[in-house]
């Protein structure tokens, strides 16, 4: 069980469905051991990716290696991966100890060993005194964790997981969060989680890939995307962001500035060279956390610029400004986010602030 | 603003009511005069008597015809749910021909019965088999093939397709994934259309009259027994039909409600 040793590699594959093409020429290495997330809009082929490794969907092109050997043709009930489907796909005629050692069970392990392994894997998902229910009779969370050591009890490589949370509540939805991180720490199995959610992927993931349209757009820690997306859409997509379009400036060591209709920016390339060899008055945005707007003091130099509150909202620990900038304060908009305090914001709708970002925490991606 | 709901109830119920007297009093008379000897078309309501069911019981032609119509029934029972599970399944997989498979289906249960009869009848005598018990057997698989055929290929297609792809994601066989997943989720349909099956061939009469040998069945049966005249056995034996036929729906209709529907009640 090493993080670093690949798992599964995808190398070029592609997938249509008749002559529609769902994915692009896609490479994506899973490590041993880690919780990888596939984030994306709905359409980006993302369950696409899941059915092809699972071996539900055979490849267009391209292949699958599983610790170096090629698996592409390998049919589904050979190997050794179990998928935790979108609607469960629990058998409805067979108890939840019955759904739980079937895997075992067409395996023609012996019976008793079956009861003990099912015992353990209702134990671990703490459903020990439901085995005899059906499906039918059990909340959607306790059908989702039967589906779950359904998966296990076969000890697979890898677990596929397709939006296995997206039928529940929010409240249930954050338990099971934390339920399914905890468990794979205890059992130190690779997951792969498909969701749309991307505050569910930064929650879990060790890495998360970022799908579009059948591309993999970008593939890193929860942090690299959100403080260095390496394109407009994720830097869009994951999380709240602050786009302002322009032209690339000059470069100065690991800052790069850009001419903006808020005025000439500055942002770090550091670990990005493609940024630092970009042709001058190429089209780039420059991209800032709502977090790390601020208003401007003395201390501020770089990136300062004026703007109208034409909103504020109150979000229960943070409070969100919409601030029209720009050119007359009419052409961007622009959010700033900023803690609550009981005493209210002395920010009111319709002021004219002056605002400020620090250079390292702003940066740039080509248009 | 109660009160025209309520008035509105009372007169769905008294319309109700109504029709059912008018729909369903016809059925009670054989009942009733099965039991009460009727004179001069008053009911004698001082004795009532099983003497016509005794007069049944002895009636060797009678109990001919039931055993008959029940070896019929059971063969196109197991005939028609082994075929039309199998033609149901063919048809979900999605191959070829499907379409034309459907339309040669349900072409002999939609064309009226005389016309499927001599269809039959034709062409049995064109191969040069013999009028007997299996051409009535034969005859009542084609009609009623449909019937089963629909209510398994219904349940097959409400059936999720993960739950398939989930047996083999665990390691399971074609084999196993048939037997121990398919088949089971199929069950109670195949019981269901094994029911219908069995009332519709219990009581089918115009393609049997035409392809059956000596041997008749006892909507056959009755069928002579009525030209004949009307025996007082005959109201015992419409009761005794009567009463079987209701409890065949009560049962098919068990078997045919969801599954979920049933469980989630207790
Ligand atoms: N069986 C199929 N036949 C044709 N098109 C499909 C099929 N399955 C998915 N697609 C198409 O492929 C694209 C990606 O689908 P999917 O992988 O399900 O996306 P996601 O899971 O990210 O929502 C969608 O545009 C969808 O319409
Ligand atoms: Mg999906």
């Amino acid at each position: 069980m090493n993080q670093n040793t690949d798992l599964l590699t995808l190398r070029s594959v592609s997938k249509s469905y008749g002559t529609v093409p769902v994915l692009h020429d896609i490479d994506l290495s899973i490590k041993d051991g880690e919780f990888l997330t596939v984030l994306g809009p709905s359409g980006s082929g993302k369950t696409t990716v899941l059915r092809l490794i699972g071996g539900l969907e055979p490849l267009t092109s391209g292949e699958i290696r599983l610790d170096g050997q090629d698996i592409s043709r390998m049919p589904i009930n050979r190997r050794p991966f179990n998928t935790v489907f979108q609607d469960y796909a629990l058998f409805p005629h067979l108890t939840v100890s019955g759904n739980v050692g079937y895997g075992l069970s067409v395996r023609h392990v012996p019976r008793k060993e079956i009861a003990r392994r099912v015992a353990e894997a209702l134990e671990l998902v703490q459903l020990g005194r439901f085995t005899d229910r059906f499906p039918a009779q059990l909340s959607g969370g306790q059908r989702q964790r039967v589906a779950l050591a359904r998966a296990l009890i076969c000890q697979p490589r890898l677990i596929l997981l397709d939006e296995p949370l997206a039928a529940l509540d929010l409240e249930l939805r954050r338990q099971m969060q934390e339920f399914l991180k905890s468990i794979q720490r205890e059992i130190k199995t690779t997951f792969l989680f498909v969701t749309h959610d991307q505050e569910e992927a930064i929650g879990m993931a060790d890495r998360i890939c970022v799908m579009q349209a059948g591309h993999i757009r970008q593939l890193g820690t929860p942090h690299e995307l959100y403080y260095k997306p390496n394109c407009e859409f994720v830097a869009r997509f994951f999380g709240e962001n602050n786009l302002v379009a322009g032209k690339l400036g000059s470069v100065q060591g690991e800052l790069r500035s850009i001419e903006t209709a808020l005025g000439r920016l500055v942002c770090s390339i550091s670990d990005q060279p493609h940024l630092k060899t970009a042709a001058d008055g190429a089209s780039a945005f420059a991209a800032f956390r709502p977090e790390a707007l601020h208003l401007a003091d003395a201390k501020d130099t770089d990136n300062r610029f004026s703007g109208t509150i034409a909103d504020m909202a109150f979000a229960g620990s943070s409070t969100v400004a919409t601030i029209t900038a720009g050119a007359d304060h009419t052409g961007q908009r622009l959010r700033l986010r900023m803690p609550s305090r009981v005493d209210g914001s002395t920010l009111k709708s319709g002021a004219t602030i002056s605002l400020a970002f620090a250079p390292h925490e702003g940066h740039l991606v080509l248009a | 603003m109660t009160a025209l709901p309520r008035l509105s109830t009372v007169l769905l119920a008294a319309i109700t009511t109504l029709v059912a007297v008018l729909l369903y009093s016809p059925l009670a008379v054989p009942i009733v005069s099965s039991f009460f000897t009727i004179a001069h078309g008053n009911v004698d309501w001082s004795s009532p008597t099983l003497a016509t069911y005794v007069a049944l019981a002895e009636n060797h032609d009678i109990l001919a015809a039931l055993r008959t119509t029940l070896i019929v029934g059971v063969c196109t029972v197991v005939l028609s749910v082994v075929s039309g599970t199998l033609l149901a399944l063919y048809y979900h997989s999605r191959r070829s021909g499907r379409s034309l498979l459907q339309f040669i289906i349900f072409l002999p249960f939609l064309m009226p019965p005389i016309i499927s009869g001599l269809a039959l009848l034709i062409f049995f005598r064109e191969i040069g088999l013999e009028r007997s018990l299996l051409t009535v057997v034969i005859g009542h698989t084609v009609f009623v093939l449909a019937i089963v055929y629909r209510t398994v290929l219904m349940r097959l297609q409400s059936m999720s397709r993960t739950l398939v792809e989930a047996s083999y994601d665990l390691g399971a066989t074609s084999w196993q994934t048939f037997w121990r997943i398919v088949l089971p989720n199929l069950s109670s349909a195949m019981v269901g259309g094994a029911i219908l099956a069995f009332a519709l061939s219990f009581d089918e009469t115009m393609i049997t009259i035409l392809v059956t040998g000596t041997q008749s069945t006892l909507p056959v049966r009755l069928w002579a027994m009525m030209r004949l005249g009307f025996s007082p056995d005959i109201n015992a034996l419409v009761a005794l039909i009567l009463m079987f036929t209701v409890l065949l729906c009560v049962l098919a209709a068990r078997f045919l409600i969801p599954r979920q529907v049933a469980t989630e009640r207790t």
